[in-house]
């Protein structure tokens, strides 16, 4: 039996973990469900031994355990099946599955490659995968992967006394509807084996593999249900469970759109390594979300449109012109802004200072004969900081040592104050608190009046629908409903979550 | 506000010149005369061609890269500045120059666009122009005719009020340097991109482009620190530069250019290569033979970038 008792878990500015309780007992499959950000993914790291809890205790069989890495963990019996696989793909299936553990093969300092690939099939025997453990691991099919590393954690049964208990996170994102049946029914076979904890937002997978469901909100458990009485609304209602606040997301400001000015349109985009096609319209004005699970496919669009990721197939055209050369220099030349998710990686380069910040994207503005007007992009620097309250010393402040609200209104600063007329904001809320967030929903507004198109991923539902005029739904990589979102006539979450899930 | 800078992160800055200035006092309390300016100006003179080389090898490793080839192409430099000198007289400079700015643009364009380390691709085109230099020059030593050097670089040699025209034209270099450094677009992109790659590239900025700027920046001052130490001794030869790689690198280092980029630049390099010279002096005051100064720079170099390069922007070294 593995049990947390009270467990918390605080990163700097962020309560991630509040008490969480959480028991499995042998042969049981619990769900996990939660929306993003409600400290799943740093539950099942203190779980597999990537992450330490600040307070609170592990137990495995009532002992209070402490992991330090993952391979302690693994010692203990606690097993991760990777979303990202995590197999190492040019070594064989039998390599990956023993890495780390090869020792009972080695005699005199080398490996029995006879005993390993033996003792590898013994491992795929409980998979039911017939192949030949020397295949090298990237001639496998995705689903074979993800069998090889089910197995791979499998083969700690041999290795340790008590039952295993093994993560499953996100197992089915990417599996057909035939291997999803296999991969439920294998798991439920290996209930004699192990305990499982099976991370998915697809809420009717959850219900109908687990036994009981854990739903977890804002870093605690809000409800543990029993699969037999669960329903999906009732799950999807304690998820989110909050009131949307009207004034929070400035609905007030929100003014419709000129459906005449189009400023983007993508006419049946096909983007690399997905068979879809997307078509959408962006107008001066309008805020337009995607929305979707994670993987759904949204980055992609995002990237594609920001000139980074070339399209297969259709086209894209910003103001009715065809791009025909894809790259950011090209899409930042038409006018198209982006703010990416990975803020202190793609968004702020720290090291540098507020002003050379701003103008990054457009030295060609500040500069002439290739020599930069230094007093123009402080006197730039100076009037955004003023405008939207970056609280900083100067202009001369490096960027690296500003908070996260205080980066971003940087990084707004520079597409803004370049005058760009498309902006892409993907997750720009993220690692916020309450007032930057309320920050950047102000500058959405301001953006709208000022003509300025907005493409939004946003953090969770509730800012897509308070934000936005526009909804696209996204599934595989598709477009699968829009939704209108005036004003007083916005879409519930329920609605939304339908169509994603 | 200066936020989360620590002490010793601030105090890392001043290192340079507190090294710089400690160094000679150590010097000078063993020889007073070490201190006097004739023989301070004699010792500034003498790295000139190490100040130009590390000086374009600055602005590489601004970018988070490094070029090996600057020894190379300096000694391909001072072949074929004397080879050149007869029939283009000071027209051979503008050869060199130009023969030094292609070197290193293909070491840019193999780094850029083929996705090669800069270290190998460096050492390969070094290679190339090592070989180049061989080739020109026969494999032996050449002479200039002291009248024809007089003409076309006469300029270079004389003094003026005591201070040496060579050292003038070096801290021109300089300064032409810092300039494109702190106030050209080019030198801002140097630093983002040695800051934080992927914020230049979402920036919409070519980066590729100026990687291969900075490279064939770093060549064209590899090539006019051999033309001035061809100059200086009147010939050539391909390995007339022998032994300036490492003194090079160590003095960007030192100066307080880690490895990888985005801080520091052409003033530091400045400093750090008056330490190489004061250390390099001070070990004929202390009797070390001058084939046991690349052990010494090779620890120092060691020290240097191990102290000074930013371990969160590497994720995997190999």
């Amino acid at each position: 039996m593995f049990e947390l008792q009270n467990v918390e878990k605080r990163y700097p500015g962020v309560h991630v973990l509040k008490g969480v309780d959480l028991k499995i007992g042998d042969g049981e499959i619990i769900g996990l469900v939660g929306e993003n950000g409600a400290g799943k993914s740093t539950l099942m790291k203190i779980i597999y031994g990537a992450v330490q809890h600040d307070a609170g205790n592990v137990l495995v069989d009532g002992v209070p355990v402490h992991f330090r890495t993952p391979r302690d963990a693994m010692q203990m019996g606690v097993g991760m099946v990777y979303q990202e696989q995590s197999l190492i793909s040019n070594l064989t299936v039998m390599e990956n599955i023993f890495l780390g553990f090869e020792k009972p093969f080695i005699r005199f300092g080398a490996i029995n490659w006879k005993r390993m690939s033996e003792a590898a099939r013994k491992q795929l025997r409980k998979v039911k995968l017939d192949i030949n453990p020397a295949t090298i691991t990237s001639r496998l099919t995705f689903s074979q992967r993800q069998l090889v590393e089910l197995a791979k954690v499998l083969a700690l049964e041999e290795r340790v006394d008590g039952k295993l208990v093994i993560l499953l996170d996100e197992p089915t994102s990417v599996l057909s509807k035939d291997e999803i049946e296999l991969l439920f029914s294998l798991v439920r076979e290996l209930r004699r084996r192990a305990s499982f904890i099976f991370v998915s937002h697809r809420l009717d997978e959850i219900i109908d593999l687990s036994d009981r469901i854990y739903v977890l909100k804002d870093g605690a458990v809000v409800d543990v249900i029993s699969a037999d009485e669960a329903q999906i609304e009732t799950i999807q209602k304690k998820m989110v469970g909050r009131e949307i606040n009207r004034e929070y997301y400035r609905e007030n400001r929100q003014i419709p759109y000129n459906k005449d000015d189009v400023l983007l349109e993508l006419d049946h985009v096909t983007v690399a390594g997905r068979e879809n096609d997307v078509s959408l319209k962006l107008h001066a004005g309008e805020v337009l979300a995607l929305v979707g699970v994670e993987g759904s496919g949204r980055e992609p669009i995002l990237r594609t449109i920001f000139g980074m990721r070339k399209p297969e197939k259709g086209t894209v055209s910003i103001r009715g012109m065809t791009v025909r050369s894809f790259s950011a220099s090209q899409s930042v030349s038409h006018g198209v802004g982006y703010i990416p998710r990975e803020r202190k990686i793609e968004g702020i380069a720290s090291g540098m200072n507020v002003f050379e910040n701003m103008t990054l994207s457009q030295m060609k503005n500040y500069s002439k004969g290739g020599m930069l007007d230094i007093a123009a992009e402080r006197e730039l620097a100076r009037d955004w900081i003023r405008r939207l309250s970056i609280k900083v010393a100067s202009e001369n402040v490096d960027c690296g040592n500003l908070s996260g609200g205080n980066q971003q209104k940087v990084v707004l600063a520079k597409w803004r104050s370049g005058g760009s007329e498309i902006i892409l904001l993907d997750h720009p809320t993220r690692g916020l608190d309450i007032g930057a967030k309320e920050d950047v929903y102000e500058m959405v507004r301001d953006m709208s009046v000022d003509g300025v198109g907005i493409i939004l991923v946003a953090d969770t539902l509730e800012e897509a629908i308070g934000l936005s005029h526009t909804i696209a739904v996204i599934k595989d990589g598709e477009i699968r409903k829009w939704f209108n979102c005036q004003p007083g006539a916005k879409p519930s979450l329920y609605d939304l979550i339908q169509h994603m899930v | 506000m200066n936020g989360g800078l620590t002490y010793t992160e601030r105090m890392r800055r001043h290192f340079p010149w507190i090294t710089l200035v400690s160094a000679l006092l150590l010097v000078g309390m063993t020889d007073i005369n070490f201190l006097s300016p004739e023989n301070l100006l004699n010792l500034a003179t003498d790295i000139v061609p190490l100040l130009v080389m590390a000086v374009g090898m600055t602005l590489v490793i601004y970018i988070g890269s490094i070029d090996l080839s600057s020894q190379s192409i300096a000694n391909m430099a001072t072949v074929l500045t004397t080879i050149s000198l007869p029939a283009l007289g000071v027209g051979s400079g503008l050869l060199v120059i130009a023969a030094g700015l292609l070197f290193g643009a293909i070491s840019g364009v193999v780094t850029a666009r083929l996705k090669v380390p800069s270290f190998i691709s460096t050492l390969a085109v070094g290679g190339i122009a090592l070989s180049v230099g061989q080739f020109a020059s026969g494999q032996q030593a050449l002479h200039m005719d002291a009248e024809q050097r007089k003409h076309a670089f006469g300029w270079i040699m004389g003094t003026t009020a005591g201070i040496p025209h060579e050292l003038i034209v070096a801290l021109a270099i300089v300064a032409v340097a810092w300039f494109i450094q702190n106030r050209m677009t080019a030198g801002r992109t140097f630093k983002a991109i040695g800051a934080a790659e992927p914020v230049v590239v979402a920036s919409g900025i070519r980066v590729e482009r100026y990687k291969i700027l900075a490279f064939a920046l770093s060549g064209m001052f590899a090539a006019i620190a051999g033309l001035m130490f061809s100059v200086r001794l009147s010939g050539g030869s391909p390995t007339l530069a022998e032994g300036f790689l490492l003194p090079a690198i160590v003095a960007v280092l030192v100066g307080g250019t880690p490895l990888t980029g985005g801080v520091g630049g052409v003033t530091n390099t400045l400093i750090g290569t008056m330490i190489v010279a004061v250390v390099r002096s001070s070990m004929l005051y202390l009797n070390i033979p001058a084939t046991g100064q690349q052990i010494f720079f090779g620890l120092v170099l060691i020290v240097a970038i191990a102290t000074t390069i930013d371990r969160s922007k590497l994720r995997i070294v190999k």
